[in-house]
């Protein structure tokens, strides 16, 4: 107990921001969608972190944008996840050239500059949030393919393994009983991080103007207020740009320190080291 | 020897470098009033400043135009000499004479023969700012070449305008473009060399950067700075403050902070920025129908925009066009305010289903949001489509939309002749630039009528009474719905440089030629 507290810290803000937003979306009587408030009103009674210029409530859509940016952070984890895992298990233990294919495939997605692709492929299919989840999902897998890929491989050549294959153990048997749950908990871990990563790359390119443009994300927040003319030389500022950033930076915050967390308390890895190896 | 080699290159960098850190105001020597370096925001790309090739909007064609001359200018009162020092008119015959060491910029002297050959090569290849048209409705019947300096065109029609137009297209270099076949594509040798004050030294597409360096010997004048940059930068006004910019939009929420302060100067530019919503009646045959077309009047809170987007710099639109404070505004034409539940009432039982398409960037995205907002409240299921600017240009100029909403400035151009090319039948929609796009699908004989008629009627005050029996007409019959026109000031540090003017045509400072000029 005593030595799982920083979970229970991460845990315990995440819920805290999941209620506070909650509370946001479904105890707040504004819309997240729809102006029901004057132009920039500051923080008060009514809206009580303001409105932005279209008179729209700020905590409604900080709120909207936790809901959809964790969404879309648990959709492409979930994608990554089994991708990496099929792929990295495939690479490991195929017969020799299939082996490589896949093993090329993955290095071929590692050595590929995301952001810049993730610009293209978002500006030639961007505005619909499916393709912005499978985008994130297919730059988001490698990584995980990899460590799966090292793990399975590590795994395959112990002693036991070798033995319980000599003793006519299948393949489908060694993978159930030895493999995946050694490799399972790994995957789930970088699984988490691509949660951080992918909310991180839809703000990045709802910034970048790649997303919906009428969607409302915490991208597209610090987007809109950052474009605002001249709204660092007025109030606006803190109650329009300031929210959405420490939203971001708080949820962020908490997602990969978990993850990072949690890769450390995996079986033969308590030692530490260089652990972040999907960053 | 080695060593010698050396030292002689290190001391060679040494005075290239103390040449780089010398203040600007230290190199050359400067006239009064004239300055070094005059820097305007970039990071568009507005192309390639040559009249083929630059985009169709203000900046794009306010850049070709620094570096390419035509015959006449406008200023504050009317048009006046630029590479023309004298004209005259009788009929429909316009004889200019063109000044005295008239040249291009690589030094080929400008003549007669360039003017006629670009009439001739603009009739065969209109360029993106067509002032003499193209096809049938080309301006220019026939041309008679007196000498090398002095031209008589012949006009196909003569109207309040024709000087103005037969003024204002730029010209070519005979020697550079009757090599060319496709000037569309032409990036040759020469494909920036005008007759303008400045030439285009420097160009970067891929970041929107322009730098334009005076030519001294200019004939029609001098330049104000030797140099013209557009940089791009990330936040105009913070630019602006640090002093990277000399002039940018003053934002309305700080009129308070800079009004008062002397050292800004201010150019207002009054309702000049205005947003339309086209509608392409191909698309949508049901608002044919003029009670649906009142129906979208009503159903949109267009005073919202000017409270929230223009932060109350602005005017609701006047259904007839013109802007209230332009001197050509009719006041009897119809006003449409806001009625949401009448709007819902028509709207609502019909169950239409459109797409908006509009900019993504400025506040393009921001009126289409709370149009959409209004338009879905009245029962009609919009849904929005933001393109990059220059796209949603092409997709407005091919008809390519159910209702494109359409931001440009020059809605304050005196005298709004821009009626004509909207509305009238036999000017609009004829590509190349989405201002000039009107209502595709629908015609109006009344309209058309009477924005020919305006044209063509040489009295001013006629034409002004003709003018607003047009705004009303337009009003009455809603060919399209005007959203809002914007209120906004360029402001500018005096100390730096303090030439910045508006033409009595055209309001936007940073566009005018003369803005540039030494006066």
């Amino acid at each position: 107990m005593r030595k799982n507290w920083p979970a229970f810290v991460l845990g315990g803000m995440l819920a805290a921001l999941a209620v506070f937003f909650a509370l946001g979306l479904w105890a707040n009587p504004r819309p997240a969608d729809l102006p029901s408030g004057d132009s920039l009103q500051p923080p008060g009674a009514g809206h009580l972190l303001g409105t932005d210029n279209l008179g729209v409530d700020i905590y409604a859509q900080l709120s909207g944008g936790f809901f959809s940016s964790m969404a879309l952070g648990l959709v492409c984890a979930a994608g990554a996840f089994v991708l990496g895992t099929a792929a990295g298990m495939a690479a490991a233990l195929a017969p020799g050239g299939a082996a490589a294919a896949v093993d090329l495939v993955i290095h071929l997605f590692l050595a590929m500059p995301q952001l810049p692709v993730l610009v293209v492929l978002g500006a030639f299919f961007g505005q619909s949030r499916a393709v912005l989840a499978l985008i994130i999902t297919l730059f988001s897998w490698a990584p995980i393919a990899k460590q799966v890929r090292a793990a399975a491989a590590a795994v395959r050549g112990r002693m036991y393994v070798r033995l319980a294959a000599r003793y006519g153990g299948g393949l489908w048997y060694i993978l159930r009983a030895h493999i995946l749950p050694e490799v399972l908990g790994l995957a789930a871990v970088n699984g988490l991080g691509v949660c951080g990563r992918a909310i991180l790359q839809e703000s990045s390119l709802a910034y970048l103007g790649l997303g919906d443009p009428l969607a409302r994300s915490w991208g597209l927040m610090i987007s809109k207020a950052s474009r605002f003319s001249g709204i660092y030389f007025t109030d606006y500022w803190l109650w329009w740009l300031l929210p959405p950033v420490l939203a971001l930076l708080c949820t962020l915050l908490c997602v990969r320190l978990l993850a990072r967390w949690l890769e450390r308390r995996l079986p033969g890895r308590a030692t530490g080291g260089k652990q972040d190896g999907a960053a | 020897m080695k060593y010698r080699k050396r030292l002689l290159s290190v001391l060679l960098a040494l005075a290239l470098l103390a040449g780089c850190a010398a203040p600007a105001s230290q190199t050359g020597s400067l006239l009064p009033g004239q300055v070094q370096t005059l820097r305007l925001a970039g990071g568009t790309d507005w192309g390639a400043p040559n009249p083929f090739l630059h985009q169709s909007r203000g900046p794009g064609q306010a850049r070709m135009r620094l570096v390419y001359g035509s015959l006449l200018e406008k200023d504050e009162t009317g048009d006046v000499g630029w590479l023309a020092e004298s004209w005259r008119q009788s009929g429909s015959e316009y004889t200019f004479t063109l000044r005295e060491g008239a040249k291009f910029q690589d030094g080929t002297p400008l003549t007669t023969a360039d003017v006629a050959f670009t009439i001739d090569y603009y009739r065969a290849h209109p360029p993106v700012s067509a002032s003499l048209g193209a096809g049938d409705a080309f301006l220019v019947e026939s041309y008679a070449v007196q000498d090398e300096r002095t031209i008589t065109i012949t006009a196909a029609r003569t109207d309040a305008d024709t000087l103005s137009a037969l003024g204002s297209f730029v010209i070519l270099p005979r020697h550079i473009w009757e090599q060319v076949d496709d000037p569309y594509t032409y990036t040759g040798e020469g494909y920036l060399v005008g007759s303008g004050a400045y030439a285009c030294t420097g160009y970067d597409a891929a970041t929107g950067s322009y730098e334009f360096t005076a030519q001294n010997d200019f004939c029609a004048g001098t330049p104000a700075a030797q140099r013209v940059l557009f940089v791009p930068v990330s936040d105009p006004l913070l630019s602006f403050e640090r002093g990277e910019i000399d002039i940018t939009d003053m934002p309305a929420d700080l009129a308070g902070r800079y009004r008062d302060d002397p050292s800004i100067g201010l150019v207002e530019k009054s309702d000049d920025m205005g947003t339309k919503l086209l509608v392409n009646f191909e698309k949508c045959p049901q608002l044919l129908d003029k009670s649906l077309r009142e129906a979208l009047y009503w159903a949109l809170d267009r005073q919202a925009v000017v409270d929230k987007v223009f932060r109350g710099a602005g005017s609701v639109g006047s259904a007839g066009y013109v802007p209230p404070s332009s001197p050509y505004y009719a006041p009897g034409c119809v006003q449409y305010p806001y009625r949401p539940g009448k709007a819902k009432a028509l709207l609502e039982p019909l169950g239409l289903e459109l797409t908006m398409l509009c900019a993504d960037s400025g506040d393009d995205l921001a009126i289409a949001e709370l149009l959409a907002n209004d338009l879905r409240a009245a029962g009609v299921a919009v849904t929005v489509q933001a393109y990059d600017s220059a796209t949603r240009d092409q997709m407005v100029n091919a008809g390519d939309y159910e209702l494109a909403l359409v931001s440009n400035g020059g809605w304050g151009n005196n005298p709004p002749d821009y009626l004509r090319t909207v509305f009238s039948d036999t000017a609009k929609n004829k590509g190349g630039n989405p201002h000039n796009m009107g209502p595709i699908g629908y015609e109006n004989a009344a309209i058309t009528a009477l924005a020919d008629a305006q044209k063509a009627e040489p009295d001013p005050d006629r034409r002004k009474e003709l003018l607003a029996e047009l705004q009303v007409e337009i009003s009455r019959e809603i060919p399209l719905v005007v959203v809002a026109t914007r209120s906004s000031y360029s402001m500018y540090r005096k100390d730096v440089y303090d030439g910045w003017m508006k033409t009595y045509a055209y309001q936007q400072a940073e566009q005018n030629r003369l803005s540039y000029m030494l006066r």
